[in-house]
């Protein structure tokens, strides 16, 4: 979830006494209202270093939309900061609620759109300008500052690093947008590639989606109880997504949900929220962080960094990814996850990076020395730096699907076939159904909510289906290690007129466990285009191509690469009805099962590219 | 665990075995106890180890109580005892009994030949012998030769030696006063270890045979190394193997038996012979048969050697207990749950004391009232209650018909209409699905290498979720519904291909809320930390049919494509209450593996054929008024 209520429940638990303590001893909080440009008041608290000796101090700032409490000035946060030693250089730290979130004035929107042109004084308003104005007031209003200022932020609040960068106020020195929402049609939180991920939204929207009058301390309930403990059976029962709104679910009292429903397209709606296309002309000095097993905003790091790179190619801007969960980066301790022994705290490392990113830039210490990336390496379990991202020295292999279940980077002969048809017995296409009403599932086993788990968990149980494709090598006589870009080409056709992709990177193990490594959805009406979606024609073999983000992996000797394809994904991904309709508002009728051919011939070479480092 | 496993693990438990000991026990019997090891001759010369555990004891007169075993009577040596340990056999010790263990002809340090389920010979004369007459010599040089026997003689034996009981039972001696076969091997073609309804368990008789059916050419006290796939993954391993003829190959052609498998595809007479019901007449000893409703290896013979002896021998003082349990567990120290599936009360532990041990004091020491055990006693998972009945399946048992609606439905009402009625309302009159020997549904959701006992009441909740299973479950029950008795299966099928499995799982959906109450709290977004018991779809029965048997056992037929033809096969008893609040759900898919070997779902000799055999094909289930599919269920009022 984008809300790290849960995380930092779990991370700040048991250190929540000793560091209350420690952030009451060493802090003196304040309370206060900070004006914008329209008259609209921030709610914001800030936390002033007791010790007057080590400054003037820089401020370090999370805007959030999940609350700058506790309130009340004798109430203190368990902790500051994005970790334990940055709490102790110290900083003025400063949280504020968002527009119209909590206990700030105004009216929210879900990521704000970013106004380009606007000026002061025109009344317009953004994140930018908020950011600006509350930066302005905190210069001239809390003593002992150094006139610089920090910000950063995970998953919704990384929205609002983000945010802050275009037109930033010249304090603003550095900014880590973390895991950072960014672009939710095509690949965060709400949908990836147009599918929408429905399981996560419908649990955050019953939380975040709650309307607010006016502001609150505390939202005080949900919009619906469900009692959630099977969700496959939950949402297979609940049919089409327009019954989401039924009235013992969303009932149309949730105003983003309603959003989402209603902009089944990449149209403007969506197009406005992609903060990708303003960070031009950013000054500050920016770290970008993100989790390989991140399962909301993976793309929002990796496609930030991109984004900053190509569009302000000469600024400050470095990028980290580790092997993490969403925000798993401001655990005190990351030594594995899932069946995954890192064999070291990776977080040790990466909180001196952190440390050494702020210091450096809000207060002159030693350059830390960042590298453009620094990127952990999953399999061999390294961490790696890198001069650029993705690496030169990566370059595209691509792994063709192969008859008999082979993936190999030899494609079919091109005078063995002709398209579509098939030779020496062997025909040129896989094919399953793919059935609506028993769609294949994220994760095997039960679960009540979303398990993050899934995107390193054993396939095995997937690879038993008549619905999932596996095509692997031969063992690997030597280590595979591919960083950088990742890619699917699929040749496909459908007897319906639409069709949800699903592949699978995996890495399978000696024994046989099939571990993932990386899949990703594509919602084939978008194949051409995510603003004009386009119908499959029934038998008729379209191309589907996209991104699987990047990966940075090492296939150890003795394992096998290995791909799957299906077409489902459930409930992670809601259903395509396989029927080109407008999903939101379709019908049960509208589902249908659909049988898929996937092909693998001299002219339709389906494979997915790997980045390979040569070795 | 591969070696020997199942029938080894009934041993481990039943038997008088090692295992960390009740010193006090162990103590006691060291001190009143002493071991004898002898060689019993019989009729043809051949001469059988035995060893005696007897008491000191001389101021009263003892009962046998006799085990014959092919798993060995270790340790040898008079001078090695085996460790009662904490297992109720200590019971029997400490009434006096003397404990007798025989390895049967062939076996470990007996003389002569083994030969598997060696057939029942009603007309055996002179030297001739089997199973029968070995017991009948034993018992006959035992009340002779072991000194202060009281002239009473019982036999009991799970599982294997489940079968040699049935087989003392009809030997006649008349010293022999009463049997318990647990868990009986009674018929391997029907429904026990190796085969039920004529399709093969290949993981079960692989993994037994590959290890027990190594040839022993001479009397040893060695056991039998077993066979190690070097997999952690049954799926896996038994899919790359393939076709059964791949798996012949790894054994070379050392194993008889596994031969023997191969050679009798069919019910031929060969198997016919092979069936302990058929020695079930004139039995006179008084006869305890016991079972385990999820045992996945012997549920059927013991619900079906019972209803042989009462067929065949209504005279005979015979019972029957059922208990909620997997292989053996009634002769363990628990018997409170199996897998998630929780039974309220120690149901070992009163089996022991109530039924078993009652029952062979009162005919072997004539001590106590006659326990006036009932005819079936039978605990009904769901409800979880002992319940006691005349006859079974009991008097107030009714059949009643449940049949597939169009819709996932299951009804008692008949479907109406023909398929083309139903049709022409939007509805197929059948439901279809694709059955991929490439992609066979496995019969657990989980990685593992050994048959887990813990399947047959696993939740099918995976089943449910792919597309060649069918499900069809009933609206929410507004009463308890009980079922006791035998189930059976009728089904409207057409195929594609010429040859089919049919697997019909009989389901309890348990209620979306449903809880034993242990379960950990559960936040938001929260995962479980014990297993989610909400929705759970337990598996009350299932069973699999080898399309091909469907008219004949002896003589399979191939189906012909498009027809559409009924399958109607039975499916071991029941004894289960549905309790208001639940749903009754059937599920219906054509593979389940690897506990059932793949149907190539052509019409070709499944143990010799091709990799190349085996091919994908789509089979509809009907359930219009004209071909209505259902199952047919005991119903107790």
């Amino acid at each position: 979830m984008r809300n790290l209520i849960f995380l930092f429940l779990l991370i700040a638990g048991d250190l929540t006494c000793r560091a209350q303590n420690f952030v009451k001893d060493n802090y003196t909080k304040r309370e206060v209202y900070i004006p914008m440009r329209d008259g609209v008041r921030l709610f914001t608290s800030i936390y002033i270093p007791k010790d007057p000796a080590h400054g003037p101090y820089p401020f370090l700032m999370e805007r959030t939309p999940y609350s700058a409490g506790p309130y009340g000035d004798s109430s203190y946060r368990g902790n500051l900061g994005p970790n334990a030693a940055l709490s102790r250089e110290p900083f003025i730290f400063v949280y504020q609620d968002v527009r119209g979130r909590y206990m700030s004035e105004g009216s929210f929107q879900e990521m704000t759109p970013h106004k380009e042109g606007k000026k002061p004084g025109d009344g317009q308003t953004d994140e930018s300008s908020d950011t600006w104005d509350t930066v302005d007031w905190l210069l001239k209003n809390i003593q002992g500052n150094n006139g610089r200022v920090g910000i950063w932020g995970i998953s919704y609040p990384g929205f609002y690093a983000s945010a802050s960068l275009p037109d930033a106020h010249p304090a603003i020195k550095a900014v880590s947008p973390q895991a950072p929402v960014t672009d939710e049609f095509i690949g965060d939180d709400a949908n990836h590639n147009g599918a929408f991920f429905l399981l996560d939204n419908f649990d955050f929207d019953n939380f975040f989606d709650i309307e607010r009058p006016a502001p609150v301390k505390d939202y005080g309930h949900n919009i619906f109880n469900a009692d959630i403990r099977d969700a496959y059976q939950f949402f297979l029962d609940l049919g089409p997504i327009r019954n989401t709104n039924n009235p013992e679910y969303f009932n149309n009292k949730g105003k983003i949900w309603n959003e989402y429903l209603g902009h089944p397209t990449y149209d403007a709606y969506w197009q406005a929220r992609n903060i990708r296309t303003h960070l031009q002309h950013i000054r500050p000095a920016v770290l970008v962080v993100g989790g390989w097993f991140d399962a909301e905003d993976m793309f929002g790091a990796l496609r930030t960094y991109e984004a900053i790179e190509k569009q302000t190619p000469h600024n400050d801007n470095h990028l980290i990814m580790g092997p993490w969960t969403h925000g798993g980066w401001g655990a005190g301790n990351w030594p594995r996850f899932g069946v995954l022994d890192f064999g070291q705290n990776v977080n040790d490392y990466y909180h001196q990076l952190e440390t050494g990113f702020f210091n450096h830039y809000l207060k002159d210490s030693v350059d830390p020395g960042l590298s453009e990336a620094t990127v952990f390496e999953t399999g061999s379990n390294q961490w790696r730096h890198y001069d650029r991202w993705p690496p030169a020295a990566a370059h595209p292999v691509k792994f063709y699907l192969r008859a008999e279940g082979r993936l190999s980077t030899e494609g079919e002969a091109a005078t063995a076939r002709a398209p579509g048809k098939a030779a020496a017995g062997n025909p040129a296409y896989d094919e399953y159904v793919s059935d609506p009403a028993h769609p294949v599932p994220y994760i095997d086993g039960v679960r009540g909510g979303r398990d993050n788990q899934y995107m390193v968990a054993d396939q095995r149980w997937a690879a038993q289906r008549p619905d999932v494709l596996t095509y692997q090598t031969d063992t690997l006589k030597r280590d595979l290690t591919v960083t950088g870009r990742l890619r699917a080409d699929i040749f496909l056709s459908s007897t319906g007129t639409d069709a949800d992709l699903v592949v699978k990177l995996i890495d399978v193990l000696p024994d046989g466990y099939q571990r993932l490594v990386r899949a990703e959805v594509f919602r084939c009406k978008f194949r051409n285009s995510f603003t004009k979606p386009e119908p499959l024609v029934p038998g008729k073999i379209a191309e589907v191509a996209y991104d699987l983000n990047e990966i940075a992996h090492t296939f150890k000797q003795g394992h096998r690469v290995m791909v799957q394809v299906q077409s489902s994904w459930f409930p992670l991904v809601d259903l395509n009805p396989q029927t080109f309709v407008n999903i939101p508002t379709c019908s049960a009728a509208d589902f249908r099962k659909a049988t898929i051919r996937m092909y693998h011939d001299a002219t339709h070479l389906s494979g997915i590219t790997l980045p390979v480092i040569s070795q | 665990m591969r070696k020997i496993t199942f029938l080894f693990l009934f041993l481990v438990l039943c038997q008088w075995t090692y295992s960390q000991g009740n010193s006090q026990d162990s103590a006691w019997i060291r001190d009143n106890y002493y071991k004898m090891e002898r060689y019993i001759p019989m009729r043809d010369g051949v001469k059988l180890f035995t060893s005696f555990y007897i008491p000191k004891d001389t101021t009263e007169r003892h009962p046998i109580l006799l085990q014959r075993t092919p798993y060995s009577c270790a340790p040898y040596g008079e001078e090695k005892w085996r460790n009662f340990a904490e297992r109720y056999i200590r019971y029997y010790l400490r009434e006096g009994y003397i404990v007798v263990t025989q390895d049967v002809r062939g076996r470990w340090m007996s003389e002569g030949q083994f030969v598997d389920v060696r057939p029942f010979n009603k007309n055996k004369t002179g030297t001739e012998v089997d199973e029968a007459s070995d017991t009948y010599d034993a018992i006959d040089w035992m009340i002779k030769n072991i000194p202060y026997n009281n002239g009473n003689v019982g036999v009991s034996g799970g599982s294997y030696p489940g079968f040699y009981a049935a087989m003392a039972a009809a030997s006649g001696h008349p010293a022999l006063k009463a049997v318990s076969p647990q868990a009986p091997v009674t018929d391997w073609f029907m429904g026990d270890d190796f085969h039920h309804n004529g399709a093969f368990f290949q993981m079960d008789a692989w993994d037994f045979y590959s290890s027990f059916g190594k040839p022993r050419p001479q009397p040893t006290t060695v056991g039998p190394s077993g066979f190690d796939a070097h997999s952690q993954d049954n799926y896996q391993w038994y899919l790359k193997t393939g076709a059964l003829k791949n798996i012949m190959k790894l054994t070379g052609d050392s194993i008889a038996f596994w031969k023997d498998l191969y050679a009798h595809p069919n019910r031929d007479a060969w198997w016919q012979a092979r069936n302990a019901r058929v020695a079930m007449y004139n039995i006179k000893p008084a006869m305890l048969v016991v079972g385990g409703l999820f045992d996945a290896e012997d549920c059927f013979g013991a619900w079906n050697l019972f209803k042989a002896i009462r067929a065949q021998s209504p005279a005979t003082n015979s019972h029957l207990v059922m208990g909620p349990w997997y292989h053996g567990e009634w002769a363990s120290n628990d018997g409170t749950h199996l897998g998630n599936i929780q039974f309220g009360s120690n149901t070992a532990f009163w089996y022991q004391n109530n039924i078993e041990i009652p029952f062979f004091n009162y005919y072997l020491k004539g001590k106590g009232a006659d326990p006036q055990t009932a005819v079936a006693t039978i605990f009904f998972t769901g409800e979880n209650q002992w319940k006691k009945f005349a006859r079974w399946p009991p008097e107030e048992e009714k059949e009643q018909s449940l049949y597939l609606q169009a819709g996932g439905g299951l009804s008692w009402e008949k479907p109406s209409g023909s398929g083309a009625v139903q049709a022409s309302a939007g509805q197929a009159g059948y439901d279809e699905y694709i059955s991929d020997p490439a992609h066979p549904v496995p019969y657990t959701e989980d990685v593992h290498f050994d048959r887990t006992r813990e399947y047959m009441t696993d939740d099918q909740r995976f089943a449910s979720r792919r597309t060649d299973v069918l499900s069809y479950q009933t609206p929410v029950l507004t009463e308890d519904l009980t079922l006791g008795g035998p189930v059976t299966a009728n089904l409207k099928v057409s195929l594609s291909g010429e040859d089919a499995d049919f697997v019909v799982k009989l389901i309890d959906v348990f209620p979306d809320d449903f809880t034993y109450g242990d379960e950990a709290p559960r936040a938001r977004r929260e995962l479980p930390r014990s297993y989610p018991m909400g929705g759970y779809q337990m598996l009350v029965r299932g069973e699999v049919m080898r399309g091909r048997f469907r008219e004949s056992f002896e003589k399979p037929v191939p189906f012909k494509p498009g027809k559409i033809e009924t399958v109607r096969f039975s499916i071991p008893d029941v004894a289960h209450v549905f309790k208001k609040g639940h749903r009754i759900m059937v599920q219906v898919q054509s593979s389940w593996f690897p506990l059932v070997d793949r149907n190539p779902q052509k019409f070709v000799n499944i143990y010799t054929c091709d990799d190349s055999d085996f091919q994908k094909e789509t089979i509809r289930l009907y359930h219009d008024g004209e071909y209505p599919s259902q199952l047919v269920l005991p119903v107790i009022k």
